[in-house]
């Protein structure tokens, strides 16, 4: 009987699991033949990612991405670490309302939030109306909840109040016991939720495409691009994409790992 | 005066997060609100309400995101709930496995997974072919660009992300709370039934309200999959700012309003239930 | 002149309900005293204020001769040691007992003495390069007390720092404690809600209650002469009887104050009469008993008066449950106290 289950639980597993890889291996496997007319693809070739790395395009695309993923998680991380150091500190009355607007959000996503900016910004003079401008304080709402709640959570879990008392008892201001205590104890949260964030904002494609389009070419636009030109092109596309999340969670676990590590050798 | 300056200082830090929160959730939420009241050139209307509920291609697109997105959420919620049942009885190994296909498959979503699709079940993908060529019907004549076929790609990344939010909920469920069940007499039904599902019923619905609103938000795969060709409000919406068809501001506004307030009502009446079902407990 | 000096300290968080009410308290330097007292007494919030840490609404805090109202936090050179653990858990331990000599920017061969002369004072030699997540509860707070004190500050502050550990550990830190601050002489006020801590560590105490000064004395005093219900009911397990009950149980004798206080281990029992003509006597019946380790305590009653008496445990003085006892008690032993 408990076998029964046990394997009844793994076949659950196995099926869910097959349905979720089956899309996504076919696209690595897509990627790297020239052709797939039957049940086995034929003629292995690596010739589309040559052709996407040697495509300038291409590769102008993706670090767009990058920075324009990047920027916005700094922005809103620094401002919410700023706002809770004032919540905690001196006006935990704050969190109520502050907490109401990190919700927001929620209920204005994707394609609201661009229209809502559009429609307000779009032909007003000045930088107001600078596309990338408005991307980049978009992207920073669309975190913001996720952001908010992370550093939150980190934050909650130090009794910072206690610790920021004992530095300045010992002779040293609040601030500067928040950035040389307090913030490097939350490091591992902060990477954390900075990553959270960047592969959201990595993925989005709702908001770019309406607030920049083509006037600001990400990799998602691009491949939104490629895809009626060349499937195999686009798959390509896809799996670096894919891999470029991956490799960025795994190296910030990696960065967490080794700061345990090393806490724990001394 | 120390305090003086702290209070100087405080002020000043939070100023960041308010200008960011001002320009970028505040006004422009304020502005939907506005613009959807407002004629083309100024003045106080309600013409794109009406016109939203009297035209076909609006309700459509109405129904259809309605529709799209519960369904969508209730299949990933009972499968993400057999997943992370099956999960909680698993071997360890077998546990951090599929987390991983978990984390992994969970950033997959938008234009990567329509396209996943495509070559997977489009008019060349790859099963079509193989169902043309050995005479599998189904697979044959699947059309992917229908609203069934969004359907499926919407089930698709329901599923990781609905499993991820529910296995701390598993972890929740006391063994002993089994065990107390066999020890009054009752069986595995009355343990599922009359105990765990109840006592997770608010987690569930919370997750669920977390599963409908993606897939109300989704705009990417659909977009990438069928173009304009599909009236779900995101397309109809984003329709109004960019692409060929005459651009009208103000109704676009108007439309985003009634989205939002889809999103808004299934938040108020998950919250609603999550208390009813709270209060049960 | 005291060296620390608390002058009309009145105290409140909502603008109505006082949490000290105009406190006054000298404190002499070198000594260990103790602010006792339940929880939401004020004892904690007298001492952060004197820390800087609250701000008071009127009243003077005067520290060595200083007023020093208007000195930050920062440079009040005081040390203090919380009841959270309260390390920074970025740093080890050397780098947390030298965080204070640092921002003073200290010499470093002179820091790195001090630091080593403070490890060994609390005993953590070995710890040095030790991050707190791989200490004990103890052991942390060692290293908040190293911290503390390796700055050599005026006055030394403990805010209920052993009340999160287990209590035999806290046995050992309290004799810790006390060895480490007659050996610097430094000031200190100890901040608990346990008497038995409080008796063992203090040169005096002061006993708060509802942001009030109950009572102040050394330990002995505290113990034997209560002056009020409340003292003598924090303080030991005393009994506490009005006058009514004292005159069911001794109807010969007058007594006119409202309350009176008898220390259970002054009430002698005897299964024989008591001839004793200095003791006042009476009967009683043992309603039951409990032997916690070597003492015997006794519930007895008389005329629906309950009384509670202790006794060494020794086997010839064992009486049973539901057994007639004559009960004698001093009179000196029975104190009058105030309400």
């Amino acid at each position: 009987m408990k076998l029964k289950t046990h394997l009844w639980d793994g076949l659950i597993l196995f099926i869910i699991a097959a349905f979720l890889i089956v899309p996504l291996a076919l696209t690595f496997l897509y990627s790297v033949f020239t052709a797939w007319m039957d049940i086995l693809p034929t003629g292995f070739t690596l010739q589309f990612y040559t052709q996407i790395f040697t495509d300038g395009a291409f590769i102008n695309s993706l670090l767009r991405s990058l920075v324009i993923s990047f920027v916005p998680v700094c922005i809103c991380s620094f401002a919410i670490l700023l706002v809770l150091y004032v919540m905690t500190l001196y006006m935990p009355k704050l969190e109520k309302y502050v907490e109401i607007l990190c919700n927001i959000p929620y209920a204005i996503q994707g394609v609201i939030l661009a229209v809502g900016i559009i429609s307000l910004y779009s032909g007003k003079p000045g930088f107001l109306s600078n596309r990338l401008f408005l991307l980049v304080g978009a992207y920073c709402i669309i975190i913001l909840p996720y952001t908010f709640r992370g550093l939150k959570n980190t934050i909650g879990a130090l009794n910072v109040k206690c610790v920021i008392e004992a530095a300045q008892v010992l002779g040293c201001s609040q601030l500067h016991a928040f950035f040389t205590i307090i913030i490097p104890q939350m490091k591992n949260g902060i990477i954390s939720t900075m990553m959270l964030a960047f592969t959201m904002l990595f993925a989005d494609f709702v908001v770019v495409n309406m607030i920049a389009g083509s006037a600001f070419r990400t990799a998602g636009i691009y491949l939104y691009q490629t895809m009626s030109k060349s499937g195999q092109l686009s798959s390509a596309i896809i799996v670096i994409l894919f891999i470029t999340t991956f490799i960025i969670s795994t190296l910030t676990l990696m960065i967490q790992n080794k700061a345990v590590v090393k806490r724990g050798k001394n | 005066m120390n305090t003086k300056k702290n209070y100087k200082f405080y002020v000043l830090a939070l100023i960041p997060f308010f200008i960011i929160v001002l320009l970028f959730e505040i006004l422009p939420l304020i502005n939907i609100v506005i613009e959807s009241f407002s004629k083309r050139g100024g003045g106080f209307t309600i013409e794109h309400f009406v016109k939203i509920f009297s035209t076909r291609l609006y309700q459509q697109s109405i129904f259809n995101s309605l529709w799209i997105s519960l369904f969508s959420a209730i299949v990933g919620i009972v499968i993400a709930f057999i997943a992370a049942k099956a999960m909680s009885n698993a071997t360890p190994k077998i546990r951090s496995a599929f987390t991983s296909v978990l984390n992994i498959t969970s950033n997959f979503a938008g234009v990567p997974l329509a396209f996943a699709f495509m070559i997977l079940l489009g008019n060349v993908g790859i099963l079509t072919l193989i169902g043309k060529n050995y005479g599998i019907d189904f697979l044959a004549n699947f059309d992917l660009y229908t609203i069934n076929g969004l359907l499926l790609t919407y089930i698709y990344f329901q599923i990781p992300l609905g499993t991820l939010l529910m296995l701390p909920i598993f972890a929740g469920l006391k063994k002993e709370w089994r065990e107390a069940v066999g020890l009054l007499g009752g069986n595995s039904f009355h343990y599922w039934f009359k105990v765990a599902i109840p006592s997770l019923l608010p987690s569930i619905l919370g997750t669920f309200s977390v599963l409908f609103a993606n897939a109300l938000a989704a705009y990417g795969t659909a977009y990438a999959l069928l173009s304009n060709n599909i009236s779900i409000l995101p397309i109809r919406i984003s329709q109004q700012f960019v692409g060929e068809v005459v651009q009208n501001q103000e109704f676009g506004c108007a439309l985003s309003l009634v989205m939002m307030a889809l999103m808004v009502i299934s938040i108020l009446i998950t919250n609603k239930l999550q208390k009813k079902s709270g209060g049960v407990r | 002149m005291a060296y620390i000096e608390f002058k009309d300290i009145c105290k409140s968080y909502d603008g109505q309900n006082q949490i000290l009410k105009n406190i006054h308290l000298d404190i002499e330097e070198g000594e260990l005293v103790t602010l006792l007292g339940p929880s939401g007494c004020g004892k904690s919030t007298l001492l952060r204020s004197l820390a800087g840490l609250e701000q008071i609404d009127s009243g003077r805090i005067i520290l060595d001769g200083e007023d020093i109202a208007d000195v930050p936090v920062k440079k009040r050179g005081i040390g203090m040691v919380f009841q959270q653990y309260s390390l920074f858990q970025n740093m080890n331990v050397e780098d947390n007992i030298a965080f204070g000599l640092k921002i003073a920017k200290m010499d470093k061969n002179q820091m790195k003495e001090k630091v080593q002369r403070a490890i060994e004072m609390v005993d953590l030699i070995g710890k040095e390069k030790s991050y707190p997540s791989e200490l004990s509860g103890g052991q942390q707070q060692r290293v908040a007390i190293a911290r503390a004190i390796v700055m050599e500050p005026k006055v030394l502050l403990l805010d209920e720092p052993l009340s999160a550990i287990d209590a035999k550990l806290r046995r050992e830190l309290q004799e810790k404690i006390k060895r480490v601050q007659k050996e610097l002489k430094i000031t200190t006020i100890f901040v608990t809600h346990d008497q038995d801590e409080a008796m063992i560590m203090s040169d005096k105490i002061h006993l708060m209650k509802n942001g009030i000064i109950e009572q102040s004395g050394n330990p002995v005093e505290l113990y034997t002469h209560p002056v009020s219900k409340f003292a003598a009911e924090f303080i030991g397990h005393y009994n506490i009887l009005d006058n009514q009950q004292l005159k069911t149980l001794l109807p010969k004798h007058n007594f006119n104050n409202h309350y009176y206080a008898i220390r259970p281990e002054t009430i002698l029992l005897q299964t024989e009469p008591i001839q004793d003509s200095n003791m006042y006597v009476f009967e009683a019946v043992v309603n039951h008993y409990i032997s916690r380790g070597n003492v015997l305590r006794y519930t007895l009653s008389c005329h629906d008066v309950i009384i509670k008496s202790e006794a060494l445990f020794r086997s010839f003085t064992l009486f049973d449950e539901g057994q007639k006892v004559y009960v004698g008690i001093e009179p000196h032993n029975i104190l009058e106290i105030r309400d």
